[in-house]
């Protein structure tokens, strides 16, 4: 155990236990029971169904223990290994701060890092997400959870000979308080965004008239997902030509 | 289905039985798998990646593609082809069995981000396949270096993986609004992910090094079957196939 990280002030025995390669075992392998356990009940229980349309901790506390606890558990060991992965990446750093290999020290912290940003984009998410859904007509409006409202101008469907719909699209205009915010395209896999939230065509229907599902989501985590994916990227990039090139050094 | 590219699929399949003789064979083997493909991708305009018959024919050519470049650190060829070219088989027997998804893409599946995700998917599923041969090689035959092999071959497939589920996740917010889904397949490729995390950290550790490693090797893959095509087929999810 380095120094720097014994003068912390942290009692030595749980220091040591959350700097243990063989905790991180442990705790990895309590969470695949968890998830295992919870990828059986998921399909089985209809209280699930609203989990796709809730914040997870709103979900989790509207439900009952009995059906939860799996979850609550895996957040629990989540945190202890987040703890684990901070402090085994710091004491690494600072134990291997003289290596010859800086990269091959240093990758493997940044892999570290994205995940710990992908874990920060779920709490977000899992806390203050929003969804919600409505179908509407061509000049049709929406109220907006950021008080703005959209109007769904036309609905452009394009079908093929046999009635499949190929694609479609949405044009739609912004407004706050009467005055016009601007305009925008919606198309599949092509949202709208607007101050945070995106606005989404799930389905399209054509007959009698056109009319679309619409979906408006707040993500709060996107943004950190996306960074603790790029960096997870990056560090498993430098990580994987390093060590393999290690490998066969030593091999 | 057209009758030349089943005449290709079958050649195929004749060629890669004959490389139990000669390797060259199984070479022949692979290249027809990828005529094949190509033809599959022409007729359909786009990447052969939706439905049990395509992917499972995509998974099949996979095994080969990094097989063939992997078999050549080992000391004995045949012993880790002979089995890989049997999964081959395997697999594309079970591809020829399924009716081809020759349909149009729902819009929704139009994109990069989906093409990559699913390519990814299954280039990592392929990795896994050969790490589990070669934990059984190392077990059976106790091969030299091929537990070694099964590292490099699972640090790549966990990359690829990786990449893979970012790119789903990315894909997944631009088409649903959400980068992350509570459904049994989502959870099971979590599983999945967490498992090799497992494989890779464990390794770092002397005692799991050796048969340890190898035996986890080769219960990924059994984890890999059944997120692939238990989770599909037995549980309801936005991933159907």
């Amino acid at each position: 155990m380095s120094n720097e990280l014994r003068n912390t002030g942290i009692p030595s025995k749980i220091l040591n236990f959350f700097l243990s390669l063989r905790t991180a075992i442990w705790l990895l392998m309590a969470l695949l029971c968890l998830l295992l356990y919870g990828s059986f009940v998921m399909p089985v229980s209809e209280e699930f169904q609203a989990l796709q349309t809730l914040p997870l901790f709103q979900w989790m506390i509207e439900n009952s223990p009995g059906i939860t606890w799996w979850l609550w558990a895996a957040i629990t060991v989540i945190s202890l290994l987040t703890v684990n992965t901070l402090l085994c990446s710091i004491e690494s750093v600072l134990k291997k701060k003289s290596a010859r290999q800086w990269m091959l020290v240093i990758s493997p912290q940044v892999v570290h890092i994205g995940f710990l940003f992908i874990l920060l984009a779920h709490l977000l998410s899992g806390y203050g997400s929003f969804r919600g859904t409505a179908v509407v007509y061509e000049n049709q409006g929406l109220r907006l959870p950021n008080g703005n409202d959209v109007l769904f101008r036309k609905i452009n469907v394009d079908i093929d000979q046999t009635g499949y719909i190929k694609d479609w699209t949405s044009d739609v205009e912004y407004f706050k308080e009467g005055r016009s915010l601007g305009t925008d395209r919606i198309g599949p896999n092509s949202p709208s965004f607007q101050h945070g939230l995106g606005i989404y065509i799930k389905n399209v229907q054509f007959q009698p008239y056109p009319v679309a599902m619409v979906e408006v989501s707040r993500e709060p985590g996107a943004v950190w997902a996306l960074i603790g994916g790029i960096l997870f990227m990056a560090g498993m990039t430098t990580l994987l030509l390093f060590k393999i090139k290690k490998e066969e050094v030593i091999g | 289905m057209h009758i030349t590219p089943l005449l290709i699929a079958v050649l195929s399949v004749a060629l890669y039985v004959f490389g139990y003789y000669r390797m060259p064979f199984v070479y022949g083997g692979f290249l027809l798998q990828l005529i094949y493909m190509v033809l599959r991708g022409m007729e359909l305009g786009r990447l052969p990646l939706v439905g049990p018959h395509d992917t499972l024919f995509f998974l099949s050519t996979s095994f080969m593609l990094f097989a063939i470049p992997a078999s050549f650190s080992l000391k004995n060829r045949q012993h880790f082809m002979n089995p890989v070219t049997a999964m081959t088989v395997c697999f594309m027997l079970f591809a020829m069995l399924a009716r081809p998804h020759s349909y149009p893409l729902p819009p929704v599946l139009r994109t990069f981000w989906f093409e990559i995700h699913v390519a990814f998917s299954f280039f990592s599923y392929a990795l896994f396949g050969l790490a589990a041969v070669l934990g059984v090689l190392y077990l059976v035959y106790r091969e030299e270096g091929a537990e070694g092999l099964q590292y490099k071959i699972i640090l790549v497939g966990y990359f690829l993986f990786s990449v893979a589920m970012i790119f789903g996740g990315i894909w997944a917010y631009y088409a649903w609004g959400t980068y992350w889904l509570w459904t049994p397949k989502e959870l099971w490729t979590v599983i999945l992910w967490l498992f090799y995390s497992l494989y890779l950290h464990a390794r770092l550790r002397q005692w799991w090094t050796g048969r340890p490693a190898a035996l986890l090797g080769i219960a990924g893959f059994v984890i890999v079957l059944f997120t692939y095509l238990g989770v599909s087929m037995l549980m309801k999810s936005s991933h159907a196939f």
